[in-house]
């Protein structure tokens, strides 16, 4: 693994895309993977009529957007033995099925503390095969150095 | 009502237990405006949670990710992390299996439940071999453009109490149990 | 190079007082490049600040507020406050007495720093008669955008060391002293 250095990385890098396409079977499998069995996600005549989102069609789980989006970091972070301190993510349009969802991420913030305490931020987005915001993270990175 | 035959995508022990019927339970579930804060305390999840190879792979595959740390033990014992890596929101499941059906917390489980963001800060890495428990706070509630919105704080910690994660947990929730009830019978328990 | 006269809008004993050239001891400024993270020693500011009526009162004046409780002593003084209750962004006018000219914290004073947003933690309202004293430290810097961002946290004490307020106070500086000399003869000493 060759490692990366916290003065080579520079604002307004891009890391690489995470693009996924969703369907209701992957949201199912989600649901297992998390525990989290919210009929919204899951149950398509349930959410006809009790449309918690206004519309009548289940939804992505937003951890999993939010775990799109954090994969994206993975990728460049943990073969560079990044360590990811925090996540906040905002979630601005519910995901349907049959979307392609994809994440893109660029360092905006670089701090300057001190070795080991080092870090950037990047700001993610997620967003659909026609461009629309389907929701936002901010994550911080650890340097060791 | 829980129509959708899951089983055909366990993986996990842990998987097979829980239990995927989010609306038996829902009379017990914690209401929006029946949440006391006037007595903050922490308290504990009504399970604890052992870190099983098993489970950090099945997270990473149910978020499509095949990143050979989280997913490929061999790959990762080789690495210098000496183990397979939890993908940073394998915190998810945990919470879910921790906070339980009966337990403070589990309004996460109300239908009709919505997620506008999350907040995870991430100390320790989970391992392997960890049992981790959860210690869980009322930590705000507002309304916001019609919509009712509550967070708690919940800490995350292993076997030897030391603490891996913090998550401040925020839905937008029905408001009262006549709201979440119409969601049990299929209708919208919301206003907004 | 302190060409206006702001004599003439004078009107509390500390404001005849204060130094209102911040180009002077610009050279003794702290800057971006230079300060010591390694540390998380807390310093004290150079000076205290007794908060006089006439304080609150100029500050409201100064931002257009006439709000009575912020100016008229007599209708504070009869209202459940029971004296003035200042405006919030008083905390601004204390920040800046205490910090002084050749202190810790001197780089609020920097020509051609750029105020990007604050955030601020109230605990105790101010009153008149309190002794005020701050504890800083530096608490973040970094780069954004092609702009150099540093913070200080500042906890604001009163004299029985009852603790009145934090403020993170961010600004955008100049990197370097050279830059800050460019801003000093009038140049721009800045790259985004």
């Amino acid at each position: 693994m060759t490692k990366i250095t916290f003065d080579s990385v520079q604002t307004g890098q891009e890391l690489a895309p995470f693009t996924k396409k969703v369907n209701q079977e992957i949201f199912w499998k989600y649901a297992v993977a998390s525990f989290d069995y919210n009929p919204v996600h899951n149950d398509p005549e349930w959410v006809k009529t009790a449309q918690p989102f206004k519309v009548p069609y289940t939804v992505a789980h937003g951890m999993m957007t939010m775990s799109f989006m954090t994969s994206v970091v993975t990728n460049w972070a943990y073969p560079n033995m990044l360590r990811i301190r925090k996540i906040t993510s905002k979630f601005t349009l519910p995901v349907a099925p049959g979307w392609t969802v994809k994440c893109t991420g660029v360092i905006s913030e670089k701090h300057v503390i001190s070795k080991g305490k080092n870090y950037v931020v990047v700001d993610l987005k997620a967003e659909n095969q026609e461009g629309a915001l389907l929701g936002v993270s901010q994550i911080e990175v650890v340097f060791p150095d | 009502m829980s129509r959708v035959n899951f089983e055909r995508f366990f993986k996990t022990e842990k998987q097979r237990e829980f239990s995927t019927d989010f609306f038996m339970d829902a009379e017990d579930y914690e209401i929006w405006n029946e949440i006391d804060f006037s007595n903050i305390r922490e308290v504990d999840g009504e399970e604890t949670f052992e870190i099983k190879a098993e489970d950090i792979k099945a997270y990473a595959e149910g978020c499509l990710d095949d990143n050979p740390f989280m997913t490929d033990e061999e790959y990762a014992k080789k690495s210098p992390y000496g183990g397979l890596i939890a993908h940073p929101l394998f915190v998810t499941p945990i919470i879910f299996y921790c906070v339980g059906k009966k337990g403070r917390g589990n309004w996460i489980r109300t239908p009709g439940a919505r997620n506008p963001g999350q907040e995870i800060e991430i100390y320790e890495p989970f391992r392997v071999g960890e049992v981790i428990h959860i210690k869980l706070s009322p930590y705000d509630r507002y309304i916001k453009r019609g919509k009712y919105y509550l967070r708690y704080k919940i800490d995350v910690y292993n076997q030897d109490n030391v603490k891996k994660a913090t998550c401040i947990s925020t839905l937008i929730l029905p408001q009262t149990r006549d709201d979440m009830r119409k969601f049990l019978k299929g209708q919208r328990g919301l206003t907004d | 190079m302190n060409r206006i006269n702001f004599e003439r809008f004078f009107k509390t004993e500390k404001q005849k007082q204060f130094s209102t050239d911040f180009f002077k001891n610009a050279g003794e400024y702290e800057t971006w490049d230079e300060i010591n993270f390694s540390t998380d020693k807390e310093f004290d500011g150079e000076q205290t600040f007794t908060i006089k009526a006439e304080d609150m009162k100029a500050y409201a004046e100064g931002v257009l507020d006439d709000h009575a409780l912020m100016n008229d002593e007599k209708y504070a003084q009869k209202s459940p406050y029971g004296s003035l209750v200042p405006h919030p962004i008083f905390i601004t006018q204390i920040a800046f007495w205490c910090i002084g000219t050749k202190g810790q914290g001197n780089w609020i004073r920097t020509p051609g720093a750029r105020n990007p947003g604050q955030d601020f933690e109230f605990y105790e309202p101010f009153r008149v008669g309190e002794t005020i004293h701050i504890k800083m430290r530096p608490y973040d810097r970094y780069i954004k955008r092609g702009k150099y961002y540093l913070k200080y946290k500042i906890d604001f004490y009163s004299q029985k060391e009852v603790k009145k307020a934090t403020w993170i106070l961010t600004l955008i500086l100049p990197r370097t002293k050279a830059d800050i000399k460019k801003f000093v003869e009038g140049a721009r000493g800045l790259d985004a």
